[in-house]
């Protein structure tokens, strides 16, 4: 997840927003950007795991960021899916069987979003977190408005505070 | 604990501000800079990234930024953290565990003295480059 986003980031978007859907059935989540977006071409390549633009680092062969995605989600009974429009953004989109033994812990949501709201970038990325009967949402531009410097470790630890009871809640209305 | 809402969040940060002395980003004594590329995550960055915060909220320690960077090409030796800190050689620190990452904030930060045994002694080549080093 962290890694779709940070792509996003790379393809210059100005809005990034990752939904995160779970349920005790389904895990599902899609990052939507507004960047440069891929053409059919590099779409197909995109999925090779020896496949990188090499725009990052020159003399790197491989990409994974993708192919794992994907890899994930055949091996637990779910689906991913690249739509893409060069010039217009890209919507990456995951399900997978909650239950699934094969599917990775989520972890803690909270430092995981904490992290992402705090990565280096100019987009605005806005995180909407939901399960059955309710949800939240999060928004980099709000939080920065509210704190000021992302990067401050004192403010981290508000951000992480502040998601964590969001995500208490969200627990216990379940 | 109770949700808490943006309000309530500007009003915890206002009260973090008045305990503490005027500061702004560019006063900050230091920073410590966290590889989190696949392989920085892969290998528990963000494990690192949880005790760094919770570490510099036991020892007391606020004037110090935290920011993410992306692969450095070290990734056998991920997670990598670099340290700035005033009065003290940069450095970049490899295989940085939990444990590693609390003695950083305790020996290094707060201590002033570099943890030695995870010193990965050379910056990657990029590194150099881009800061013309």
């Amino acid at each position: 997840m962290m890694d779709l986003v940070q792509n996003s980031i790379e393809a210059e978007a100005t809005e990034i927003e990752l939904t995160l859907c779970e349920t005790s059935e389904q895990v599902e989540f899609s990052v939507k950007d507004n960047g440069n977006g891929m053409s059919k071409e590099i779409q197909n390549k995109a999925i090779d795991p020896f496949y990188s633009d090499g725009k990052k680092h020159a003399h790197r062969r491989v990409g994974l960021g993708l192919p794992f995605l994907l890899q994930t989600a055949e091996a637990t009974g779910g689906r991913a899916t690249i739509e893409s429009k060069e010039g217009c953004g890209t919507m990456i989109r995951f399900c997978a069987q909650a239950q699934h033994m094969d599917l990775p812990p989520l972890g803690e949501f909270a430092s995981t979003a904490t992290m992402m709201m705090s990565q280096p970038s100019n987009s605005n990325l806005r995180i909407v977190r939901k399960t059955r009967s309710d949800h939240y949402e999060l928004s980099r531009r709000e939080l920065e408005e509210t704190l000021g410097d992302l990067n401050d470790s004192q403010n981290l630890i508000l951000i992480k505070t502040y998601i964590g009871s969001l995500e208490e809640n969200l627990e216990k209305a379940g | 604990m109770s949700k808490l809402t943006l309000n309530d969040l500007r009003k915890l940060r206002d009260d973090k501000k008045k305990a503490m002395t005027q500061r702004d980003a560019e006063n900050k004594s230091g920073e410590v800079i966290i590889g989190m590329g696949t392989c920085g995550i892969a290998a528990g960055g963000k494990a690192v990234f949880d005790a760094f915060l919770d570490e510099f909220e036991k020892v007391g320690i606020q004037d110090v930024s935290i920011r993410q960077t992306g692969c450095m090409g070290l990734c056998f030796s991920e997670p990598t953290v670099e340290v700035a800190a005033a009065g003290m050689p940069r450095v970049v620190y490899g295989n940085v565990d939990e444990e590693t990452a609390r003695r950083i904030v305790r020996e290094h930060l707060k201590g002033k003295a570099l943890v030695s045994d995870h010193i990965f002694d050379k910056p990657s080549v990029d590194i150099i480059k881009a800061t013309g080093k």
